[in-house]
């Protein structure tokens, strides 16, 4: 039964094979075809440079394939959008409405209290948001936009992403199944997936959060997993021998054990959305990217750099708040242990 | 010790690879090419006759206008096949004054760009001219979903000088109460706006000129503008310029007209036109001039049957065409039709 297995495989993925290079055969062009078959035996030419007719037609089928997708699901993907621009549009005007210094003060807040009233850190990003509008006055509303536009994408990015990550720990099979996406995900060039949003979504902010998502998402994935399939096989046989149910380890020690991992990866997750913005001003998506495009576009080394460093500063305001809360988290659990 | 050896080695080899690749080429020319179709297409046959034809070896460098532009000035690139000259009026002239460039003549003798709407939405509505859009009615039905109450028109990149054309026309109009100048940040996502507008069925109001592969397969109609006049143009380009420089704040009152019906022209560098060894690809590049429709046919061939090749387009262009022999001298188009 073994070694019939170990012939199968090999034998199906071979004739997958004949049969794609038969499709590609037929499908080439009279004028790139040889006129018989059987002169591919006879002239080897062919060998040197990669023949036409050897071309395997996928360009075809995926863009009749995503036609039909627009035709079909129109509507489907048009709600996705009302729904994402009506929070990008709502949270957007209420934050550009607000007088800076008020969005400051806010700022300070959420950083004093996700740091776990950590002053040094506090004192850094209300020095960094000041500097943001203090470096162009037009930079204010358009960082507010780039924060709005990441914020949603990377709440997104949590809601779908750390479930995912959670079954991938806990199932084998489906992480062997996940992976190769998350690296298809990864790998894949952002203008794959940035044209084809605006045909499905329009120009403007919503390509851009699906495109963060694409590209934000998996290391999300990836460090929820980790940080669950981490956590010490003592504590969990611990656990289970105290009677604690499936559902009750998932919730009462693995999650929180993997915490710090988790928020490693909403950290990373929130870097990755920023980079991803300002690939999205070349999709029409307002914001600080706007201006490094302009800056690029003009030849304007200084506008482009200036604006360079205010999204620089927008990742220390991002990174620094995500990593103290990290932190503060990490501490909380330490201290149980220690209990 | 090994790994020391095989590095040597690997630096041996890769300069003796330089030098025969080097060695081959008698000449070098560097073309400049676009972001948009016809200029891919104009790219890829002068380089290929310039190749094969003339046996140099052809380096091309894509880009958006204005680096392209400003590589040409610096003397980085050598010819460049499209150049819209009206557009880029000041930079040019500015440019042929410091002895920087030199214009070798017309390449597509007419072109045109203006603002352009759906032919459903245009007959439904009635509209034909830039007057006919200033309705709330008729913004409502380009929404522009970022900015609730305005219309949206899907202009120029942000660097191109028609963006700032395009702003000053809006506000002479009378357009900028009822539409936002929007810019779509690069050539691709304005092509698939469009695009995606017809797929969905919705109204498009959107900057487009021709020859473009994609005109072909949507169905646009032009709005009408107040006719085209040198003065008016004039004084347009001034306002325009000056917003280029200093910001949008600087905005006069100023009067606008249509875009002219203008000629793409070719340029070359200076100090590559100035090398007496270049004169017969200077030559060929003065003589060399395609009509928009057979810029279209190509443009039409590449989109639907290439399976996206731009040199399979050229060869394509260069056998079904005679245009092309008249360019050359009788030994050039030989060796270009020994290789098609």
């Amino acid at each position: 039964m073994q070694k019939y297995k170990k012939i199968l495989k090999p034998f199906i993925y071979s004739v997958v094979f004949i049969f794609l290079i038969i499709i590609s055969y037929r499908s080439a062009k009279p004028r790139y075809k040889p006129e018989n078959f059987t002169d591919i035996f006879n002239d080897f030419s062919w060998l040197g440079n990669w023949p036409k007719w050897l071309d395997f037609p996928l360009m075809q089928p995926l863009n009749s394939g995503f036609d039909w997708l627009i035709v079909e699901y129109g509507l489907f993907f048009e709600g996705i959008n009302n729904f994402l621009l009506g929070l990008y549009t709502s949270m957007k005007n209420s934050l550009v409405g607000l007088p800076w210094p008020i969005v400051i003060a806010l700022v300070v807040l959420i950083t004093y209290f996700a740091s776990g009233r950590k002053t040094n850190t506090t004192v850094m990003v209300a020095f960094c948001t000041f500097f943001l509008g203090f470096l162009s006055p037009r930079y204010w509303d358009k960082c507010i936009m780039t924060t709005c536009i990441v914020v949603i994408g990377m709440l997104l990015c949590i809601v779908v992403g750390i479930p995912i990550g959670i079954a991938m720990a806990r199932n084998k099979k489906v992480r062997n199944a996940l992976l190769p996406i998350l690296d298809l995900m990864q790998t894949i060039p952002s203008f794959c997936y940035l044209i084809p949003g605006i045909l499905l979504f329009g120009l403007g902010a919503v390509p851009a959060i699906i495109a963060i998502f694409v590209y934000a998402v998996p290391p999300l994935i990836r460090l929820t997993d980790l940080g669950i399939r981490l956590v010490d096989k003592e504590v969990i046989e611990a656990s289970e021998a105290f009677g604690a149910s499936k559902k009750q380890t998932l919730w009462g020690v693995q999650i929180p054990l993997a915490l710090p991992n988790i928020m490693q990866g909403v950290n990373q997750c929130t870097m990755m959305s920023l980079a991803m913005v300002v690939i999205a001003s070349m999709i029409g998506t307002r914001g600080i990217g706007d201006e490094v495009l302009l800056g690029l576009q003009q030849l304007n080394v200084g506008m482009a750099t200036e604006a360079g460093i205010a999204i620089v500063l927008l990742a220390i305001i991002f990174d620094r708040i995500t990593q103290s809360y990290g932190e503060k988290i990490q501490e909380r659990t330490q201290q149980k242990k220690k209990i | 010790m090994k790994f020391l050896r095989n590095l040597i080695l690997s630096f041996v080899f890769a300069g003796a690879m330089s030098l025969t690749t080097s060695a081959n080429a008698a000449c070098k020319v560097h073309l400049g090419d676009f972001d948009w179709d016809s200029a891919n297409i104009h790219t890829a046959i002068a380089g290929y006759i310039i190749e094969k034809g003339y046996g140099c070896e052809v380096q091309s460098t894509k880009g958006s206008t204005t680096p392209i532009m400003a590589a040409l000035f610096d003397q980085q690139i050598d010819i460049i096949t499209e150049v819209w000259r009206d557009n880029l009026v000041q930079l040019i002239e500015d440019n042929l004054a410091k002895g920087t460039i030199i214009e070798l003549g017309v390449n597509t003798p007419s072109s045109t760009q203006g603002f352009y709407v759906d032919k459903p939405t245009a007959d439904k509505y009635g509209l034909k001219s830039v007057e006919d859009m200033k309705k709330p009615e008729i913004a409502k039905l380009f929404a522009d979903p970022e900015a609730p109450g305005k219309g949206r028109m899907t202009s120029c990149i942000s660097g191109w000088t028609c963006y700032t054309i395009n702003m000053v026309k809006h506000k002479v109009y009378g357009l900028d109460e009822f539409y936002t100048n929007f810019d779509p940040g690069s050539g691709g996502a304005l092509d698939a706006a469009i695009a995606g507008g017809f797929k969905k069925g919705k109204p498009v109001f959107s900057y487009y000129w021709t020859p473009t592969g994609l005109m072909g397969k949507v169905d646009l109609v032009k709005l009408e503008e107040p006719a085209y006049d040198q003065a008016c143009w004039d004084e347009m380009t001034k306002v325009v310029e000056d917003i280029k420089a200093n910001g949008p704040d600087v905005y006069k009152d100023t009067c606008a007209c249509e875009y002219v019906n203008m000629s793409l022209t070719k340029a070359a560098s200076t100090k590559f036109a100035n090398n007496a060894a270049n004169k017969p690809i200077i030559d060929f590049i003065k003589n060399y001039t395609v009509p928009t429709a057979v810029v279209n046919k190509s443009l039409a061939f590449y989109m639907d049957e290439s399976d996206g090749d731009m040199e399979e387009t050229a060869k394509n262009f260069l056998s079904n065409n005679s245009m092309w022999e008249k360019w050359v001298p009788g030994d050039v188009a030989k060796k270009v039709k020994a290789s098609l």
